[in-house]
């Protein structure tokens, strides 16, 4: 095969792989479920509309960002950290799960999903939020908007939406910390 | 990689299908895990206190990302595959006018040279044609005018991931690959079907008709130039020239109605559209050419489907296969995954992979071509209504459903819709002809409210009308003209149960929203320059089942009580396994342990079925009875209207039988009572905190229970088959020397440790397949008050407010019911203002659309904090659940469209209703 490849090596869920030696012009995508085995960054749209492929971009300690891996060419990521699905869930050393996030409870004591194929999506984004205003805490009365804002990108087509706009309103409003009073 | 072991094989249970083994295949390791259940469900979280699911129990798997999806599953996931994961693409027509001349891959690099191209000519060859159901050419010859837009013409088979993809980044998009001939014309050909509906009513609405399909048939027609051409009408001839005669007469009473009639004929259309399943279709398969095997994963919203014609279409075939592997997955489909073609391409693939297992997975422009569409429906109505009373009178309708390029359900779902189109109300005479027409549209399929969101949409629209011509209000309207209880539908038949469509209205016209209607209105736009403001309401009745309904259920109890289910039932995302474990709670203290779903063989039970089953007249299926083991069908795929009733139906038959005969005999021994004259009557018996109890009698652990049915030798497993033809089948068995008559037609009980007996059946009364013409019998209630505001310079509709009001028995998981309300609004609010598909050359058969041009709801266009529901409460405790997962997404999308007309006083008959629309009317 003669198409030009080049190394990836990247961090994710706390673990450095690569380098991995990546067609030119791969999307990040193909490269999570082909070569490294985690589907839950699940295909929607190839286009960077729904959001389902999500994985979360550490940037450094204090900024984290959801990005489509869909649309984004694997050698972004070269040199970066990311959290997928995956790594979201505490684990054992077998790879089972030994304690949700605060965000995946909350998905799953609101019933907020149904098929759950935008699920990792929206657990990426609520997760990337709670850090956020764990960082910088918005007045209780704003926290409505702020929750539609961040997730307002993601394509869900069975539940409606609402159960997940419910789960982490009120996550945040029970997370001592995330909220301040309005001034 | 080692292949299945033969030690392997024999823990598999086959079903023989045209010589060839089929298993459901319990494979173990990571795949099984990953496919059926281990990895993907976990036990139920109960509160034993409240009787309430804490989550639904495949949660876990979804919110961590598990492989659940067959999407997910690569040949390095199934352990005993090759590791070497192959891809094929599909080549596919964007022109349908003219012939297919064949492809040209010469851009290719030839490092990007597929490893195998299968053309129709492979297919000749080895004999491999779709199933009968799919249609002619599954990959269409050189020389044939295309079908349809989309259809396949070659498989492009690599057995690598990089040149694949690489592969297809070259070819997709680019129209000079598929090669045509000069420009001819699409084909032309029959509708798919048609059917006329009549109904003219006795002296009252419960008075037996003077003619209705139920009383003496629908009417056919034959077909000229490809049109329907109805009977010549009779008064005293067959079926179809008397109908025709009473069609006559009441066309002729809408062109010369008495004076005090108000008759209004309006013209509706709504959309063609894409489910949009998140999954896009995907299947992975192996051909083990050595071992004479096929290895297929699939998302299937009817696994049993593809076993059988998966099976069959091979066995007819010049490939050698011994044995078919099915791995059905959880998935997700709104109907697009119900009887669709991607399994048999993915099979097709797999077989000439070469010994390498090859994915077929589409993208969301693949999916946009391909996948089954919504019908596109253009309705022509007739509604006269007496203007003294404000009484419906008459509904005459023309509906035609363009079903695209292949049958599928075209048919079914058109007359399904046909036959709803009455909604909510009651009318003495109708005429109802409904066409399922064939064209090059994508395929269609049974899109979620399965043709009767099209009907009633249109029939809400036109009954807002007719009130505001008459200067009532909408809901008062309504409620003179609501289907009560022993009324008659337009097919002549009486729903079952109790009809509280008047309640749901009566809820509707209390709630502020409507009550508060002009006061909001003149608030609203007084405080919002350049807002119109409006609120609207529509109602539906959603009828649930395909009245050829049939499910499996096991239900067993093992020594230590742990509870196990398997069903026929597949999960399609709406919470079936959550649900289903639930309804065993009632009979057996909790829910379900372990639940598997997608169960295709069921050797506890030999149940058979013979072609063509299903249409045979009354005397042929008594005779095909007279066989105890004979049922007119095995098992009904999963939808989103068929869970909560029918398939709820056998897990508590089986879970009852268990109960009776297994748990409740061991607690009377443990309480001494067995053969005591004072014992507790089994009608007395409650579950509380996990404890069985009776009057005077101590609780009961089920662990103990269980361990004493099993000691004793009692019933410890029950297998049981029913089918519903909008009546359930009823039988004779006997059971532990007595005869009890079960709502089952087939049943296998298991005693203590021992292996199961089939109980054959002694007396069968299956309901006459003359009930099919009822069409309809289970009906679900469903309304929607929708609020909004109109913005005068964009056109922009923006929702403020919805509240949805629903009828649905008793619920089985509360929080399921509810998001089912809130999703099937969202797909409402969808077709009312955004989603939309052109269906011929610019729509998605040419391979470029996908959710930048189709617009789907997201969460600020549905009020996600405002919206509400309201859910009537079951009528008593043994009211069944009924289904509701597609009822709830009809009724907002009339509200909506009424609502706008209450806001800008235009009412728009074609969906969607999109900005532009408006700013032409506003100027």
């Amino acid at each position: 095969m003669s198409l030009p490849t080049r190394p990836l090596t990247l961090t994710i869920n706390g673990t450095q792989h690569g380098p991995i030696d990546v067609p030119e012009g791969m999307m990040m995508i193909d490269v999570l479920h082909e070569m490294l085995g985690l589907t839950g960054s699940r295909f929607g749209c190839g286009q960077g509309i729904c959001h389902a492929c999500v994985v979360i971009w550490d940037r450094d300690e204090r900024h984290s960002e959801t990005v489509p891996t869909c649309i984004t060419g694997a050698d972004f990521f070269d040199g970066k950290r990311i959290r997928t699905i995956e790594g979201i869930a505490q684990r054992d050393q077998k790879g089972e799960v030994t304690a949700l996030s605060p965000v995946q409870q909350a998905f799953l004591d609101q019933f907020s999903f149904q098929c759950g194929y935008c699920t990792p999506g929206f657990v990426n984004a609520a997760t990337v939020l709670i850090e956020r205003l764990g960082r910088a805490p918005i007045a209780r009365q704003d926290v409505e908007a702020t929750v539609a804002a961040a997730l307002e990108s993601h394509i869900c087509r069975c539940t409606g939406y609402v159960r997940y706009y419910a789960a982490v309103r009120d996550l945040i409003l029970a997370t001592p910390g995330l909220t301040r009073d309005s001034v | 990689m080692d292949g299945l072991r033969p030690s392997r094989r024999q823990v598999l249970r086959a079903s023989l299908i045209g010589g060839i083994a089929v298993y459901l295949a319990p494979l173990g390791g990571r795949a099984y895990a990953a496919l059926f259940g281990d990895g993907g469900l976990s036990r139920p979280a109960w509160n034993s206190r409240d009787s309430t699911l804490k989550y639904r129990i495949d949660g876990i798997s979804k919110v961590t990302g598990e492989k659940v999806f067959a999407r997910d599953i690569r040949a390095r996931d199934m352990p005993h595959w090759p590791q070497q994961q192959g891809h094929a693409l599909v080549l596919r027509v964007t022109k349908a006018d003219r012939p297919y001349a064949g492809f040209d891959l010469s851009l290719l690099d030839p490092d990007l040279t597929p490893d195998r191209v299968v053309t129709a000519a492979d297919l000749a060859r080895d004999r491999l044609v779709f199933p009968a159901f799919y249609g002619d050419d599954m990959l269409l010859p050189e020389g044939q005018i295309p079908a349809y837009l989309g259809q396949a013409v070659a498989i492009l088979i690599y057995k690598d991931f990089v040149r694949f993809r690489f592969a297809k980044y070259k070819l997709q998009f680019n129209n000079t690959i598929v090669r045509y001939n000069e420009p001819g014309a699409p084909l032309e050909r029959d509708p798919w079907g048609s059917s006329r509906f009549v109904r003219v009513a006795g002296p009252d609405p419960a008075a037996e008709d003077v003619f209705s399909p139920v009383k003496q048939g629908s009417i056919s027609p034959t077909y000229r130039n490809h049109q329907p051409v109805w009977p010549e009408p009779a008064r005293d001839g067959e079926v179809g020239p008397q109908g025709m005669y009473f069609a006559n007469a009441i066309a002729q009473e809408l062109a010369e109605p008495p004076p005090d009639w108000l008759v209004l004929r309006r013209d509706y259309a709504t959309q063609s559209g894409d489910t949009a399943a998140l999954e896009p279709d995907n299947a992975n398969g192996w051909y083990d050419r050595d071992r004479e095997e096929l290895h297929l994963v699939v998302a299937s919203q009817s696994p049993q489907e593809i076993a059988e014609n998966a099976a069959s279409m091979l066995a007819a075939s010049k490939i050698g296969l011994k044995r078919l592997f099915l791995h059905p997955c959880f998935t997700v489909g709104y109907g697009s995954k119900d009887h669709y073609n991607t399994p048999y391409y993915g099979l097709v693939a797999a077989i000439y992979g070469d010994g390498v297992p090859i994915r077929l997975a589409n993208d969301r422009f693949e999916q946009f071509q391909t996948s089954l569409k919504r019908h596109q429906f253009d309705m022509h109505y007739a509604m006269a209504v007496d203007r003294k009373t404000g009484v419906m009178q008459t509904f005459q309708a023309e509906i035609i459903a363009n079903g695209g390029g292949r049958a599928n359900c075209s048919v079914d779902l058109t007359m399904a819709g046909a036959t709803q189109a009455q909604s909510i109300y009651y009318f003495p005479k109708s005429d109802i002809a409904a066409t399922a027409i064939a064209s090059r549209a994508v395929d269609c399929g049974a899109a979620r409210g399965f043709g009767a969101v099209e009907t009633i949409t249109a029939t809400e629209l036109m009954v807002d009308e007719i009130a505001s011509e008459l200067g009532l209000d909408p809901i008062e309207f309504r409620l003179r003209n609501v289907m009560k209880t022993g009324m008659r539908t337009t097919q002549g038949a009486i729903p079952d149960g109790i009809s509280r469509a008047e309640a749901v209205l009566q809820r509707a016209q209390a709630h502020p929203l409507w009550t508060q209607r002009p006061a909001r209105k003149f608030a609203y736009q007084a405080a919002h320059p350049g807002k119109y403001y409006g609120v609207g309401f529509a109602a539906c009745h959603r009828r649930f089942g395909i009245g050829l309904e049939a499910s499996f259920a096991k239900v067993e109890l093992a020594p230590d009580g742990t509870i196990s289910l398997a069903h026929t039932a597949a999960e399609i995302g709406t919470g079936t396994s959550s649900a289903q474990a639930v309804a065993c709670g009632r009979w057996l203290g909790r829910p379900a342990d372990l639940v598997e779903l997608a169960v295709t063989d069921w050797p506890e039970l030999p149940v058979e079925t013979s072609a063509g089953s299903l249409n045979v007249d009354e005397s042929e299926q008594n005779r095909l009875a007279a066989n105890p083991r004979w049922t007119p069908n095995l098992a009904t795929a999963s939808s989103g209207s068929n869970s909560s009733y029918y398939f709820t139906h056998t897990t508590r038959a089986a879970a009852r039988l268990v109960f009776q005969h297994g748990l409740w005999p061991a607690a009377l021994a443990i309480w001494g009572k067995s053969s005591n004259s004072s014992a507790p009557s089994i009608d007395s018996a409650r579950w509380s905190d996990g404890a069985l109890t009776a009057p005077d009698m101590k609780g009961l652990d089920v662990r103990e229970l269980a361990a004493h049915a099993h000691a004793s030798g009692f019933v410890t497993g029950a297998t049981v088959h029913a089918f519903n033809r909008w009546r359930w089948a009823e039988a004779d068995f006997e059971i532990d020397g007595r005869t009890e008559r079960l709502p089952l037609d087939g049943l296998s009980l298991r005693n203590g440790e021992g292996g199961y007996t089939v109980l054959d059946r002694r007396n069968v009364f299956y309901p006459s397949p003359r009930s099919m013409d009822a069409m309809v019998s289970t009906y679900t209630i469903t309304a929607a008050l929708a609020e909004l505001t109109v913005d005068a310079a964009t056109g922009q509709v923006a929702l403020l407010n919805h509240h949805n009001i629903v009828e649905c028995g008793n619920l089985l998981v509360p929080e399921l019911v509810s998001g089912q309300i809130q999703g099937g609004a969202a797909t409402g609010i969808g077709l009312a203002l955004s989603e939309y598909l052109p269906l011929y050359e610019e729509g998605p058969g040419d391979g470029t659309w996908n959710f930048n041009r189709y617009v789907l709801p997201r969460g600020n266009d549905v009020a996600v904090w405002t919206q509400t529901a309201d859910v009537l409460p079951p009528l008593s405790e043994d009211e069944p659940p009924k289904s509701m997962a597609e009822a709830a997404g009809i009724p907002i999308t009339a509200a909506i469209v009424n609502a706008i007309a209450h806001a800008i006083e235009h009412r728009f008959r074609t969906l969607p209703v999109t900005p532009d629309k408006i700013l032409a009317v506003l100027g």
